[in-house]
């Protein structure tokens, strides 16, 4: 187990800079989730943390012991790629005892190691099975088994999930969780999936363009993201964001005026207002329904409104409305954000509402 | 389209009709594929087939073919009406059965007519340390101008399996570093590597004659191997990067994080991934070394040098008056362990042309 420190540390190929200086600390036990579109450098970092890839600046720490230098093979790191990375020439058993027969453990302890992961991870009746006879599930088991089975420091999941089912991908999201938490590794998960990291992770680093964008509980960054990037990538379905001209106590998004409630802000500013938030009412903004999909327990209806296109999440219970139908929304001060175009930064503390 | 104009039609098809017809077009497809294969593999076929047959049966020395007339008129009919069977006989069972039954008839058939007139007489040379002073007498000519077959045959063993060694080896090294790591000229490289696989090697002849004279390695093996191995890299980095860049680079971090260096995890997971690539490799070297005729030809002068290639040649070109009955046995020899190596081991060629060459 261990503590994990980042300073400063950086990754680039010649001008190509994948990940920008970096400060971060996990806390020993931990379990983070690094979120962020492909390309944004979430990877890097793990490979850099794994000691696949050597930082090309700063000082990666593991309980307060700079360990840029040290190889992945003495890290005592236990990983887990989206395409698992089982080797196919050997059994089950083969594949989870392969760490500890680099590590010389006596035979006998070895072999009951073996038993007790598969065990764990409930793949011990397939331990004779080359990784070709597996179901991606079993893969993933068996590649869990064997990052897990030398007891690392340090638990990395590149995207473990993408390549299941859905059903699949819950039933491993918990109990992906419920072993971290009995073995209480310091874990690390990269995904691009907002859900996975939500529902897994103690805290969420969110990521874009090799920078650190936000890092939070997962409340923290759904309910008050620091940067439109956070707002948009978080949340499904996404965010509504309207472009208007803040001036005189009120932004204005085309003729439509909404005055500032708290605070104020002056030029280019971006209001969010999530769809779950807007409610169909009696009067407020009109606008006319342009399609309509039933999700099960919600539906979204995209909306046509003098101010941009709104999509707008109801219960299904409520009353459907259908194509073509106008209607009036509504959405509370509170629930909205505002943003500066500019600096892309979240203006706190500022909110507008319906006139 | 008729069959689409039929099912619009209002009135309903004549399914019966249809269905006969596409069994006709079938069968008809079917006769006309089993001919023209038939057809084709038979210059394939028939010179072998005539080696051996001659090999077996020539006692003269001349050129009789009583033996491959006699064989060819019970083997051919065998074939068609084994191929008839195929088509006239629904019922499989009762067609196997038919088909040993055709089997057994031509088997008797060639103990009774051909068998009596095979002999290994021409096969003597195998036991027979000098073929020629047997051939002509202690006190002809030419007595101990030829090697024993098996000095020969344990050069060529020895040129080939050197070189296969050593392409598998070097190819092996190259491929993977081509594959994995970056470096200034890798694309000039890669490209360069099937520039010079297009170069005919025969130019190179007089320039590669010289460096083996000055460099002292002409007239032995070792200068032979080497050159061959040269010519022979090219292609087989090239497969080999292939190979290795199918293993995907996870599984090599993979092993890594899971305590190995990147030696161990080059050996332990990599290698034995690119297996089928090592054995593709390492056969076509082989039969390269163990048919080249060209180089050892001119490289190699001194008869304890021999190989294999040189030996057939000499046979079919020293004994005075050709026997043609030692020529074939010689070549049937010669040919059994390219052949044997090519069964044992085709099932990972034809993989390699599915997996192995990707740029």
């Amino acid at each position: 187990m261990a503590r994990i420190e980042l300073e400063q540390v950086s990754k680039s190929w010649g001008d190509v800079v994948a990940v920008e200086p970096t400060d971060l600390v996990i806390e020993d036990g931990e379990f983070v989730a690094v979120l962020g579109p492909s390309g944004c450098g979430k990877s890097t970092t793990l490979f850099m943390l794994a000691g696949i890839y050597a930082p090309s600046g700063g000082s990666l720490r593991f309980d307060g012991q700079v360990v840029n230098e040290v190889e992945a093979r003495d890290r005592n790191v236990g990983i887990v790629f989206q395409s698992y990375a089982l080797y196919p020439h050997m059994t089950v058993h083969d594949n989870i005892l392969f760490p500890l027969r680099l590590s010389k453990m006596p035979r006998s302890e070895a072999m009951a190691k073996v038993e007790r992961f598969a065990a764990l991870v409930h793949v011990d009746e397939l331990l004779d099975r080359r990784p070709a006879q597996l179901s991606g599930g079993q893969q993933q088991r068996v590649a869990l088994a064997r990052a897990l089975v030398k007891e690392p420091k340090l638990l990395l999941l590149d995207e473990p999930l993408s390549n299941l089912d859905a059903t699949l991908r819950l039933t491993m999201r918990t109990e992906i969780k419920s072993l971290q938490r009995r073995m209480g590794i310091t874990s690390i998960l990269v995904t691009h999936d907002q859900m996975e990291a939500t529902t897994i992770a103690d805290r969420i680093i969110c990521m874009s363009k090799g920078r650190i964008e936000q890092i939070g509980s997962p409340d923290d960054l759904y309910l008050r993201p620091n940067s439109l990037f956070v707002a948009s990538f978080i949340g499904a379905p996404p965010i509504n964001l309207v472009e208007g001209e803040a001036e005189n106590g009120a932004l204005y998004v085309s003729e439509t005026r909404l005055p500032f409630l708290n605070g104020g802000a002056m030029g280019q500013v971006t209001l969010g207002i999530r769809p779950e938030n807007i409610s169909f009412a009696e009067d407020g903004l009109a606008g006319t329904v342009a399609a309509v999909e039933p999700m099960g327990r919600e539906t979204l209806y995209i909306l046509r409104t003098p101010i941009g296109h709104f999509s707008v999440l109801q219960t299904s219970s409520t009353k459907r409305y259908e194509v073509d139908a106008s209607v009036n929304l509504q959405f509370a001060a509170e629930d909205t954000l505002l943003f500066d175009r500019a600096s892309q930064k979240r203006l706190d503390g500022v909110q507008v509402h319906l006139p | 389209m008729p069959e689409a104009t039929a099912l619009r039609s209002p009135s309903t098809p004549d399914w019966n009709a249809l269905a006969e017809r596409a069994r006709t077009r079938r069968r008809m497809t079917q006769a006309v594929l089993y001919a023209i294969l038939i057809v084709t593999s038979l210059p394939v076929v028939l010179p072998y087939f005539w080696m051996v047959t001659i090999s077996f049966s020539a006692t003269s020395g001349s050129t009789d073919t009583f033996v491959l007339w006699r064989s060819i008129a019970i083997l051919v009919p065998t074939i068609f009406v084994i191929a008839g069977l195929q088509q006239g006989v629904a019922d499989p069972r009762r067609r196997r059965r038919l088909r040993w039954a055709v089997i057994a008839v031509a088997f008797v058939a060639l103990l009774a007519f051909v068998a009596p007139h095979l002999h290994v007489h021409n096969y003597r040379y195998l036991w027979n340390p000098d073929i020629v002073e047997d051939m002509r007498g202690r006190t002809g000519a030419g007595g101990g101008q030829f090697p024993w077959v098996w000095t020969a045959f344990g050069n060529s063993l020895l040129l080939a399996g050197a070189q296969t060694l050593i392409v598998v080896t070097v190819s092996t090294l190259a491929g993977y570093y081509i594959s994995r790591f970056s470096f200034a000229g890798r694309e000039g490289f890669l490209k360069s590597l099937l520039v010079l696989h297009a170069f005919p090697a025969m130019t190179l002849i007089i320039p590669i004659f010289l460096i083996l004279h000055w460099t002292g390695l002409l007239d032995t093996l070792t200068g032979v191997v080497l050159v061959i191995c040269t010519l022979e890299l090219p292609f087989s980095v090239f497969i080999m990067k292939g190979f290795f860049d199918t293993v995907p680079w996870e599984v090599e971090m993979s092993a890594m994080t899971d305590g190995a260096s990147r030696r161990q995890a080059f050996f332990k997971v990599v290698l034995p991934q690119v297996r089928v690539g090592l054995i593709a490799v390492g056969i076509f070297a082989f039969i390269k070394g163990w048919e080249e005729y060209v180089f050892v030809a001119t490289m190699l002068f001194e008869k304890a040098n021999w190989v294999m290639s040189l030996y057939l040649f000499w046979v079919a070109d020293d004994i005075m008056g050709v026997d043609y009955g030692i020529v074939a046995a010689v070549g049937v020899f010669y040919v059994i362990p390219s052949l044997v190596l090519y069964l044992t081991t085709q099932k990972y060629l034809t993989q390699m042309t599915l997996g192995g060459i990707k740029g």
